[in-house]
């Protein structure tokens, strides 16, 4: 056993039985190493599910801690429930979601008259309440800035960011024929 | 999405948990076997001449490999509820596997041809079966319910263990009532049903023992 995975051990066997410094302190000092993990196996996520991925991972260990037997080393459990985390990651999201684009290339150059997307893309919009079509019209399709759009709709750039966000999210589900709510 | 460190002081200010203890799930799960089998047993009543039927070589089995399939299923399933341990390994499951096969070759090939299906009828059958699905239902229950305290990383494989350590201590009950002492018999349908309620507990786990 390595002396990072005795002191792993040691603040596990501590938490386990009551300590919450020394359990905060094990997964901070986890948290590391945890990222560094994810960002490898996950490559093919965009990073911004990392962070995410990475929660999943910290309350999957809080929520079965107990599996741990504490006579023996750790990290064997932690890769082991690091590992089934990720995996089924993956599978909630959907594997396809995040293959690289470059391997559609192919399709993508595909002439697809230009015409149909931009027919589609306001037949879409049509189907988003006004103001978030309007939202992305403004950014998406006339290269608005944030901050004027968010001055005209008399709301915070942040609050403009997560309406654009759900409007996209929206939009999306709706080109793949989902009803949505 | 919270912020990570925020997310451990929260996690850390929790309290502690209760440890997994093996030993009282397997106890829980064989004191449902137990009183299953007891209760069958009350009802049904044993067979009449068990003492001397289980002093015959082709009888005994009867008995001795469902109780050695259960001691060597269940230990593996509460072995795969802790991620990462080295428990016993699964080929510990062709030891009895590989005595029934062997058993039923050696009947098969002792009886007179006409003597070998001589006395399966649809009834001892669905009987057979029957009742050792029905005697497998409360400790696989419990098995399953106990079982979402650990953290298999196969849930399938730890349901179909489930199943396995149910089905094989039902059976060791009900061979105390069933009075079919001819190994094709017995092992033929005292092993489908095994293995059907193996299946069960393996389609069973998957979605229930998911975390």
């Amino acid at each position: 056993m390595s002396d990072r995975d005795a002191g792993w051990s040691a603040l596990m066997r501590a938490a386990n039985a009551g300590d919450g410094r020394a359990y905060a302190r094990l997964l901070h000092s986890l948290t590391p190493v945890l990222r560094g993990i994810i960002r490898n196996r996950a490559r093919d996520m965009p990073p911004d599910h990392h962070e995410d991925i990475l929660q999943e991972v910290l309350m999957a260990i809080h929520a079965k801690r107990h599996t741990w037997n504490p006579s023996e080393p750790l990290s064997p459990w932690l890769y082991a429930v690091t590992r089934y985390k990720i995996i089924d990651a993956f599978r909630r999201r959907g594997r396809s979601e995040f293959l690289p684009i470059e391997d559609f290339a192919d399709e993508l150059a595909a002439d697809e008259p230009i015409i149909t997307a931009t027919r589609d893309s306001a037949a879409l919009l049509a189907r988003l309440d006004p103001r978030a079509a309007g939202i992305v019209r403004a950014i998406h399709l006339q290269g608005e800035s944030h901050a004027t759009v968010s001055a005209r709709h008399g709301m915070s750039e942040g609050a403009l960011r997560v309406a654009l966000h759900r409007a996209l999210a929206r939009l999306s589900q709706l080109a793949r024929g989902g009803e949505g709510k | 999405m919270i912020d990570t460190s925020a997310l451990i002081d929260r996690l850390a200010a929790e309290a502690p948990p209760v440890a997994l203890r093996s030993g009282r799930m397997a106890a829980l799960i064989a004191g449902t076997v137990a009183l299953a089998c007891a209760l069958f047993l009350s009802i049904a009543g044993l067979r009449a001449d068990l003492s001397t039927a289980l002093a015959q070589a082709g009888v005994l089995p009867k008995t001795i490999l469902p109780a050695a399939l259960m001691l060597v299923a269940l230990p593996l399933a509460l072995a795969t509820l802790r991620p990462g341990m080295h428990g016993p390994r699964l080929a510990w499951l062709f030891v009895p596997l590989a005595a029934a096969v062997i058993l039923w070759g050696a009947a098969f090939l002792t009886m007179q041809p006409d003597q070998r299906f001589a006395e399966v009828t649809a009834i001892g059958m669905v009987e057979c079966m029957g009742f050792i699905l029905l005697l497998s239902a409360p400790p696989l229950a419990a098995a399953l319910a106990l079982f979402q305290q650990g953290a298999p990383l196969r849930p399938s494989l730890t349901g179909f263990l489930a199943g396995l350590s149910s089905a094989s201590g039902a059976a060791t009950g009900y061979s105390l009532f069933c009075t079919q002492d001819n190994p094709l018999f017995y092992l033929t349908w005292y092993g489908l049903a095994t293995m059907l309620v193996g299946g069960i507990g393996a389609m069973t786990g998957k979605y229930w023992l998911r975390w």
